[in-house]
């Protein structure tokens, strides 16, 4: 069956305002991708989120091997631009990336200004698995205690977030996706702590 | 004639727009994000943002409840709730506890949220400094600022003119120690209930062109002094006329002809509940 660009993208905004409002919480849009049966070079959930917020209003870039012919797709599915990293707001890291890609993107990302934070650069980045298991310990606004996270990737990620984030409120809101279609999303707010291993 | 519009009313690039919107909301707790409001068929000041908050949210499984002032069944809800019900064919209710969204104007039911569901404030203002700086651009600053002196300034002569502090409803909150925001005209009843609320809190000022929100368990203090602390509207020793509940927000309801006064539940779908409960 066709993705429907309506119901289909609605159910998956709403896991994907779910898992923003409730850092931590992995949500599994599988029932929308699957029905994605374009050949394409990003998966299945990537290109969901991508038919969900990204239209002429918006700026995009993707950062990956296949960049040009992932990039071309996105405008000939949504008509946006791509643009360089420092001015997108939605910035697509691909799971082919090289650690010096991932580590421009988190570093040249637009995170907003003081009067409007909100202009931050939204970063989707495509990683092999994320699951619950005790790694990260997360808290912040939207958990109630503290929550765990393992985000199998480049580990440099933590660091660079860190650093991009350290002036709240400006800093940059990232959306993992995975291999199996699971949503995380990592808001500017979730502070991140390394479990000592004890 | 009869159109045939689109689920849910709104094409689909409108969605997008509420929708990126809203998830920088919930990114920036408390921070009023600015959006391109569009044109409803209700008039501006009638919950247009709050409208379009929930036409960005509603899904064919939702179950959704709209209230106007506590009540299910004043025109604004019956109208928002016909104008979803007609354009995307969810079901209505008036259970608190069974709906997945809830648009609100003025209140926060007295069943408390749970996990998953989402409350739709409308807001008419969402600028909790324009009382004292008319100019949007300045606003922004004393924001982008954290200066919120004159929010406190504002309280003090207050209670320095009425000896406590007379805001009625929309008493403001700082959420999570960084942004001081407006809560709504919601009574002071209700403002303890945003703070760590199990919800997802959204706020849609449609004229005002401005979304924000409160994501679940995020620190939401309202104003006030050491001296001077925070209270809630006080119905000790009241108690509904109606169904007896004592501790809820109430209307007070003169007679004319006898010139007594009682009290009734604010919440007329609790007041139902706790009636058939019995």
């Amino acid at each position: 069956m066709k993705l429907d660009l309506v119901h289909d993208i609605q159910s998956a905004y709403r896991q994907t305002l779910d898992s923003m409002s409730r850092p931590g919480l992995i949500n599994n849009i599988s029932t929308q991708a699957d029905k994605v049966t374009m050949e394409i070079s990003c998966y299945n959930s990537t290109l969901v989120l991508v038919l969900m917020l990204i239209d002429t209003e918006v700026k995009f870039k993707v950062c990956s091997e296949r960049e040009a012919e992932v990039a071309k797709l996105i405008n000939q599915l949504t008509y946006a631009k791509a643009t360089e990293v420092e001015s997108a707001d939605y910035i697509l890291v691909l799971n082919d990336v090289k650690e010096d890609d991932l580590e421009t993107a988190f570093r040249m990302a637009y995170s907003g200004d003081l009067l409007d934070p909100h202009k931050a650069a939204t970063i989707i980045i495509e990683v092999d698995a994320v699951s619950n298991d005790r790694n990260l310990t997360l808290t912040g606004p939207g958990i109630e205690k503290e929550c765990y996270i393992n985000v199998k990737a480049i580990d440099r990620w933590v660091d660079l977030r860190a650093e991009k984030n350290s002036e709240y409120p400006l800093g940059i809101d990232l959306i993992f996706t995975d291999r199996a279609n699971n949503i995380l999303c990592l808001p500017r707010t979730t502070q991140i702590a390394k479990q000592v291993v004890g | 004639m009869k159109i045939e519009y689109n689920f849910a009313f709104f094409d689909e690039g409108s969605k997008r727009e509420i929708r990126r919107v809203t998830l920088k909301a919930v990114a920036i707790p408390g921070y009023q994000v600015p959006f391109a409001s569009r044109e409803m068929p209700i008039a501006r000041g009638w919950g247009t943002g709050g409208l379009q908050l929930t036409l960005s949210l509603v899904g064919k499984d939702d179950i959704l409840k709209v209230i106007d002032q506590g009540s299910d069944e004043s025109v604004n809800a019956v109208n928002i709730k016909k104008l979803i019900a007609i354009t995307t064919g969810v079901s209505v209710s008036e259970e608190t506890a069974e709906a997945t969204i809830i648009q609100s104007r003025h209140r926060i039911p007295e069943i408390p949220l749970r996990e998953g569901q989402i409350l739709v404030l409308q807001v008419p203002l969402p600028e909790p400094l324009r009382y004292y700086e008319p100019s949007e651009y300045e606003t922004k600053k004393l924001h982008a600022e954290r200066e919120y002196s004159g929010a406190w300034l504002m309280l003090f002569e207050q209670i320095m003119n009425y000896g406590t502090m007379s805001t009625g409803a929309d008493h403001p909150v700082m959420v999570q120690g960084r942004y001081v925001m407006a809560p709504s005209p919601i009574p002071r009843f209700d403002n303890p209930k945003l703070n760590r609320s199990q919800a997802l809190i959204l706020f849609g000022a449609g004229r005002e062109k401005k979304v924000y929100a409160v994501p679940p368990y995020t620190r939401v203090e309202s104003l006030d002094f050491e001296d001077y602390p925070f209270r809630v509207e006080s119905f000790q020793d009241k108690c509904c006329r109606l169904c007896g509940a004592k501790g809820v927000f109430m209307d007070e309801i003169l007679d004319d002809l006898t010139g007594k006064t009682s009290y009734q539940c604010n919440d007329s779908s609790y007041c139902l509940q706790e009636l058939n409960g019995k």
